[in-house]
């Protein structure tokens, strides 16, 4: 092995070169980013399941445009410099589109690079506003967004509870920061907030935090941010002796975060989230397949599977996968999926975004109140 | 406030001494700052957590829950030692007369391995230890501290004063004294130097591995990355103490934990991992060395 010939070295150049090359256009290629590892993985997961079976309903029936389709699954670790290498790397392998990214902080940087090569991304959980507020043509979401989302929290607390003092802690990024400031705006001048400050994604210890917190005596912790934290927040609460009850967004809306937090110290816990997908007659037969397959259905599996679905009926319904026609397909088009009615606005967001609010009941989460009720 | 912020402070400070005395009697010895420390205790939480996991499975848990606690602490530790010693036979040893950067670079490399054979062998998903702690706990000057919080203080106590009295009243202490202070000498005078530095790598790797399991069932959740933090953060604390004291980095652990808290409750919480590297700063502007190191002779 010492003396390899330069010869060698370079044939092996040139077969790596090659075999990156080949078979482009014998398949459509759909890419799908999200974390896959790391302490996030079980949400990219949840994804990939839902768009891998799309797929495979599809292949089933012969593909789409003649052309099987292919998924490439692209990790970002949710670390927004990950995800624009892997939008870049799905670029470049022929993705025709991307579902995809999972979190926001991803989401806003990968779809520069989409935007720049003119392809579709549709991300199924993505919820901050400047997402789609950057004039994107080629961006678009399924679910809703966290002005939407924040307004329905603010709603509930002011309007069902009739609270007067909350504190709000944010987890620093994209999604977190930006969902505790759109609840923050909505509830503003109505009722006294006693805090408000952030804390560090991965970190473990909140007791200094939750101690500042007690001394003010909120009636309610509103917590911008996603479930590790959000478990050991409510955990290290109840040790601390703080029965005020938390609500937080759909980052939390996780069995993992019963599990982090314990059952008895999560019980009642607020959420906004979608209304539940198992309650949507449309989605009845896709859940069976999802659960018979992969275990419980995710929070965003059915979101995923939409997403998939109305990206690949664009495409059919466009008739060729170049990108600029399928945008403009997307934007006219009504797709109606497990989700029931989809139809895209200007911007590209869903054009009815209902949220509601959750709550934790004996270690299940179970939906709570609909806004106006 | 006060006091709830110092309780919790003396917690994550306890943990924080455990682990900086690792690095400390490392570099005492060997002058080597052993950077997969961190990784052997992010070792010990998951290999609690896997113990107590397979104590619950075969119905031992529910038998005697104290026994069980007891076999996963003894375990985890043997384990982790041994983790530590083959650390130190595969990645130091052969090193140990080559320029002072090689074995350094081989600590960061052990550092990198441990972590994803970690991420490879236990998967990227956090994992969670089973809630058996009640969340009650005795109140003090309207603080309450839990009684997992109690039993990690004085557990952290009781260890670090039994190694203090090791290290100054056996023949084995005397042994690693002298090697900290000549290993050439030491080696002179019949001291196995080698036995000396196992016996430094096992102590130490035990004593990161209780502090990982304490950890574990203290926030209840580990993850494979947990060591890179807390690693550094003790690394500060032995820096802090005087890197190479032992005194040092029991001091230096719990006023690491103490300012960070402290910092978080009354100034802001945001920036609550700055304040303990401010800390840093500022001691090694006044005393270079660190707040218990005199001399260069006394290193452990």
């Amino acid at each position: 092995m010492r003396r390899i010939s330069t010869g060698t070295l370079l044939a092996f150049a040139f077969i790596l070169i090659f075999s990156g090359c080949q078979k482009k256009d014998e398949v459509i290629r759909l890419g799908v980013a999200g974390p896959m590892t790391g302490d996030q993985a079980k949400m990219g997961t949840d994804f990939k399941n839902g768009v891998i079976l799309a797929i495979e309903e599809w292949n089933s029936k012969g593909g789409v445009l003649g052309k099987k389709i292919e998924v490439m699954i692209a990790d970002d670790q949710h670390d927004p410099k990950q995800a624009v290498s892997v939008a870049n790397k799905l670029v470049n392998d022929g993705a025709a589109g991307i579902i995809g990214h999972f979190n926001s902080s991803c989401s806003i940087p990968a779809s520069d690079v989409y935007n720049r090569s003119g392809i579709p991304m549709i991300t199924p959980a993505s919820t901050n506003p400047k997402l789609t507020e950057k004039g994107y043509k080629g961006v678009f979401r399924v679910c809703g967004r966290d002005d939407q989302q924040g307004k329905a929290g603010a709603e509930f607390v002011l309007q069902r509870l009739k609270l007067k003092k909350i504190a709000v802690i944010h987890d620093k990024t994209t999604y977190g920061q930006g969902l505790a400031d759109e609840f923050m705006k909505q509830v503003s001048g109505k009722l006294d907030i006693v805090y408000y400050g952030g804390i560090v994604q991965g970190d473990k210890d909140f007791k200094t935090v939750l101690t500042s917190i007690k001394e003010k005596k909120p009636e309610l912790i509103y917590f911008g941010g996603i479930y590790p934290e959000a478990g050991l927040l409510v955990r290290q609460a109840r040790e601390l002796g703080i029965s005020t009850p938390f609500m937080s967004g759909d980052g939390v809306i996780d069995p993992k975060f019963i599990e982090i937090a314990g059952p008895k110290p999560a019980e009642g816990t607020y959420l906004t989230f979608s209304p539940d997908p198992k309650k949507f007659p449309t989605a009845g037969k896709f859940i069976e397949t999802y659960e018979k397959r992969f275990g419980e259905l995710g929070p965003y599996s059915v979101y995923a599977y939409d997403a998939a679905n109305i990206f690949l009926t664009a495409m059919k319904e466009a008739g060729t996968k170049d990108g600029k026609a399928v945008i403009d397909k997307l934007h006219s088009m009504e797709f109606s999926g497990a989700l029931g009615k989809i139809k895209f606005g200007e911007k590209g967001d869903v054009t009815i975004a209902p949220y509601v609010v959750w709550i934790t009941r004996e270690g299940k989460f179970v939906e709570h109140w609909k806004p106006g009720g | 406030m006060f006091f709830q912020q110092f309780i919790n402070g003396l917690t994550v400070g306890s943990v924080y001494a455990l682990i900086a005395l690792g690095y400390t009697m490392v570099y005492g010895i060997l002058e080597l700052i052993n950077f997969a420390h961190g990784e052997i205790y992010m070792l010990g939480a998951y290999l609690g957590i896997i113990f107590f996991g397979f104590f619950t499975l075969t119905g031992l848990t529910s038998y005697s829950l104290s026994l069980s606690l007891a076999l996963t602490i003894i375990l985890s530790t043997a384990f982790c030692s041994a983790y530590g010693m083959t650390v130190e036979r595969i990645a130091y040893r052969p090193l140990r007369n080559a320029p002072r950067l090689s074995p350094l670079i081989s600590a960061i490399g052990m550092s990198i391995f441990l972590q994803n054979y970690v991420m490879l062998t236990q998967g990227a998903t956090d994992k969670v230890f089973p809630h058996i702690f009640s969340t009650g706990g005795f109140t003090l000057f309207g603080a309450t501290a839990t009684h997992l919080q109690t039993v990690i203080i004085l557990f952290s106590l009781v260890l670090m004063v039994s190694l203090h009295l090791f290290i100054r009243r056996t023949r084995m202490g005397k042994a690693m004294r002298a090697t900290a202070q000549d290993r050439i000498m030491a080696s002179l005078v019949g001291i196995n130097v080698d036995t000396v530095i196992i016996v430094t790598f096992v102590i130490g790797s035990g004593l990161a591995a209780v502090a990982g399991i304490m950890v574990a069932m203290y926030y209840g959740l580990v993850n494979y990355s947990i060591g890179y933090m807390a690693g550094i953060k003790a690394f500060t604390a032995a820096v802090l103490g005087g890197i190479g004291s032992i005194p040092g980095a029991m001091f230096g652990g719990i006023l690491l934990g103490l300012v960070e808290s402290l910092g978080a409750g009354y100034i802001s919480t945001e920036y609550k991992d700055a304040y303990a590297f401010m800390v840093l700063i500022v001691i090694l502007l006044i005393r270079p060395s660190g707040i218990f190191k005199k001399s260069a002779e006394e290193k452990v």
